[in-house]
């Protein structure tokens, strides 16, 4: 059973790897989004 | 002696990340959104909506989609506007002939069930259903054969619904004198 001292360790430890992770799965998907829509949404014209 | 601050427990930790993440999370929608608003209001791009209602029943014998008023036709005051059936499983006609870097107008129906065309390498994409006209306002940049198959399943000759959507450069759209391009009087 680990003691609240370590607990509290563990738990400050949690947050910097899910926001490594998320970032990093968030920062793909925008740059593919708007790759997409810069070099192939935009040039294929209007239409409305 | 002034009070010492309140330790930092792990709940506020994540509480800040989670702060901090919602507002990064903000500004990736907002720049969405910015990219969004600057296609529809500078380049003018939007989802067609233009909402019109036929009758599927008599698609054939109403004015505008009866056979002879199929395909491209120039308006006298200089609008070309493109006609197309998408029935099981052909549009009709096939080829529609069409010039490039001028504004032309799709206009689709159905008779039978729910169709819907996309034309390659361009933006072109929309739901055809029974009881409406689908609307399609666009220019073709680049000459030349662009495919438009069906992409909604239609049924079990889905596969071969292709039609063919033949861009030329503006000198060579030479409409017949009742305004009409068809691609085979090329």
């Amino acid at each position: 059973m680990p003691s609240d001292d370590e607990l509290a360790r563990v738990l400050a430890e949690v947050p910097r790897g899910a926001l490594a992770l998320t970032g990093l799965a968030v920062s793909l998907l925008l740059v593919a989004w708007f790759l997409i829509y810069v070099f192939v949404f935009i040039p294929r014209g209007t239409v409305n | 002696m002034p009070p010492a601050p309140p330790p930092v427990t792990s709940e506020g930790r994540i509480s800040r990340f989670e702060l901090r993440w919602a507002i990064i999370a903000c500004c990736a929608i907002s720049a969405i959104m910015v990219a969004l608003i600057y296609a529809a209001l500078v380049e003018h791009m939007a989802p067609p909506s233009s909402v019109e209602t036929v009758d599927p029943q008599t698609l054939h014998l109403s004015a505008e989609f009866t056979e002879a008023n199929l395909g491209t036709s120039v308006d006298a005051d200089g609008q070309i506007t493109s006609r197309i059936v998408a029935t099981q499983f052909t549009f009709d006609p096939r080829c529609i002939l069409l010039p490039a870097n001028r504004p032309v107008t799709l206009r689709f129906a159905s008779p039978d069930v729910i169709h819907g065309i996309l034309v390659t390498g361009t933006n072109v994409n929309t739901m055809i259903v029974p009881g409406y006209v689908s609307q399609v306002h666009t220019i073709f940049t680049h000459p030349g054969d662009l495919l438009m198959p069906c992409h909604e399943f239609c049924g079990l000759g889905h596969s071969e619904m292709i039609a063919t959507v033949r861009v030329v450069p503006p000198e060579d759209f030479k409409p017949d004198g009742q305004g009409r391009a068809r691609c085979d009087a090329r």
